[in-house]
């Protein structure tokens, strides 16, 4: 008989996450011809799309002094951590299905390993990011500012927050398999509901302005446009996205302890 | 599971007083639409479904029990409660030891990576440390038989080699008590041999096992039985004794529901 302690459980925890994040990596691009490459790519090539309609086609508003390229792309990689991280948790539960009834490896291992990929989805987007900046730095379009690595104090809030998500629906689909329709029609709108190729200044609907208040994705992707100016969000803009995302991470981990139980007999 | 309190020194696993009930909705409610659909027309009937009553018995090191009864009487459901997969809705499990269970064999396994990788994702996922497969890798290795295909995708082995990989890494690992449902029907003739003589050696070495099963072929590695019927338990004793009255009340009732 064995006592394990604490901190061996944790070790051996830590050590099932990097497999299931190393296996979520290697599973997006599996056996993709330029394979991890495309992480860095899929999000530039995104960009030069919407650059282009939206600089060629739709008008574009006032970016607040940032290079237009840079705009869309850093709006993108910041929703994107979200977006990535919910949108592959919210089946992670039922597709385990088999590994859940088999041992009490506890849940929430799998939807965090989504949220973690994710993360490292957006270290690779970043390299994009700076790639273009580098390109608009030589244009004389864009001036670099240290204050960008201030992007750390950021994704714990958004990391956060894309937990506690994650945690929900990956929960709630386990109940309601047409979740997944539902939630990618909300997810449509949310990023419409973000301004992620648009600006602010362009919503003519006062009402849709001030509802974005509560939109915290936008809080998040303006905290890291701000950096990229080299402006320092205010105290009052932190408490939001570290309220946003405290808030959003105890709910879905509450969420996730309330149906624990039914979750294994509901599989 | 608290280890805090203490048992007999000689009792590994302790169940006592378990009843699990399910809810079962009329037809299954299992998207928001029916959901919304059935709590206008007023038609949500729940139904508890009780589907383990009461059972108590413990489990001394070193035992070999059997768990013997007809199809949905509730022998896998306590499997799941005795590795804490599922929580009884009342009563307590304690529980000494590490458990690997060998329900669904070669269940769990992605696809798209390799027979290694595989090892060592199952194993992480039944709780061993990345020094603990290390160590157990070229056993899994010897045992699966499986040569170079281990180091090719899960998905181009056929079912019998999955279940091979299953079974290797389940035997392995260190663990006191083993759960196994109905699998030993894995591989060929000869996989099957080296199975049974593999169990019979961690049986040697005295480890626990609790083996569902309908066939009486399990007295081979169990001593003892315990008979679950309509989710009680009916019997607990000498497993020849067990099947006997088992088979008479089958014979006698066969069809009964």
């Amino acid at each position: 008989m064995e006592k394990r302690s604490l901190a061996k459980r944790m070790g051996q925890h830590a050590y099932l996450m990097r497999l299931l994040v190393r296996r979520n990596i290697k599973n997006q691009y599996y056996r993709s011809f330029i394979g991890i490459l495309w992480t860095v790519l899929n999000p530039l090539l995104n960009m030069l799309v919407m650059a282009f309609v939206f600089s060629q086609i739709f008008g574009r508003g006032n970016t607040g002094g940032l290079d237009y390229s840079i705009y869309i792309l850093s709006g993108n990689i910041i929703f994107g951590i979200m977006r990535s991280s919910t949108s592959g948790s919210l089946p992670c539960l039922v597709g385990q299905r088999d590994m859940l009834q088999k041992t009490k490896v506890p849940i929430s291992m799998f939807p965090t390993a989504n949220v973690f990929s994710s993360l490292v989805t957006f270290g690779f987007s970043f390299i994009a990011l700076v790639v273009v900046a580098l390109f608009r730095f030589w244009a004389g379009a864009y001036q670099f500012h240290w204050e960008t690595i201030m992007v750390l104090v950021l994704l714990p809030a958004i990391t956060l927050f894309s937990l506690g998500l994650s945690y929900f629906l990956s929960a709630l689909y386990v109940f309601f398999r047409d979740l997944k329709h539902i939630y990618s029609v909300l997810l449509t709108l949310w990023t419409y509901l973000t301004p992620l190729f648009y600006t602010i200044d362009r919503l003519d609907n006062p009402m849709v302005s001030s509802v974005i208040e509560f939109n915290p994705m936008y809080h998040y992707v303006s905290y890291f446009r701000d950096l990229l100016v080299g402006n320092i969000p205010t105290l009052g803009e932190h408490i939001i996205c570290y309220a946003f995302g405290l808030g959003m991470f105890a709910f879905g981990a509450l969420f996730l302890l309330a149906v624990r139980n039914k979750i294994a007999a509901k599989l | 599971m608290s280890r805090k309190e203490p048992m007999q020194e000689n009792c590994l696993l302790e169940i006592k007083n378990v009843t699990m009930k399910f809810t079962k909705y009329d037809v299954g409610v299992d998207s928001l639409k029916e959901l919304v659909v059935r709590a206008f027309k007023g038609d949500l009937k729940r139904e508890k479904f009780v589907c383990l009553k009461n059972i108590s018995f413990s489990i001394n090191r070193g035992e070999a029990v059997a768990v013997i009864g007809r199809n949905g009487v509730g022998k896998s459901t306590l499997l799941k409660i005795v590795s804490g997969i599922l929580k009884p809705t009342s009563g307590t499990v304690k529980c000494r030891g590490r458990i690997t269970p060998l329900l669904k064999l070669g269940a769990g396994f992605d696809g798209n990576a390799t027979g290694i990788e595989n090892i060592y994702l199952n194993a992480a996922i039944l709780g061993y440390t990345k020094k603990e497969i290390d160590e157990k890798l070229p056993a899994i290795l010897e045992f699966s038989e499986l040569g170079d295909f281990i180091y090719s995708p899960i998905k181009t082995y056929s079912s019998g080699m999955m279940a091979r990989l299953g079974f290797s890494i389940a035997v392995n690992m260190e663990s006191e008590i083993l759960l196994i449902d109905e699998i030993l029907g894995v591989g060929d003739m000869a996989f099957q041999r080296k199975c049974h003589a593999k169990l019979d050696e961690l049986r040697a070495k005295g480890l626990t096992f609790l083996i569902v099963s309908h066939s009486p072929g399990v007295e081979r590695y169990c001593k003892r039985a315990i008979w679950i019927e309509r989710g009680r338990l009916v019997a607990d004793g000498d497993t020849n004794d067990v099947f006997r009255r088992y088979t008479e009340m089958m014979n006698k009732n066969p069809s009964c529901k």
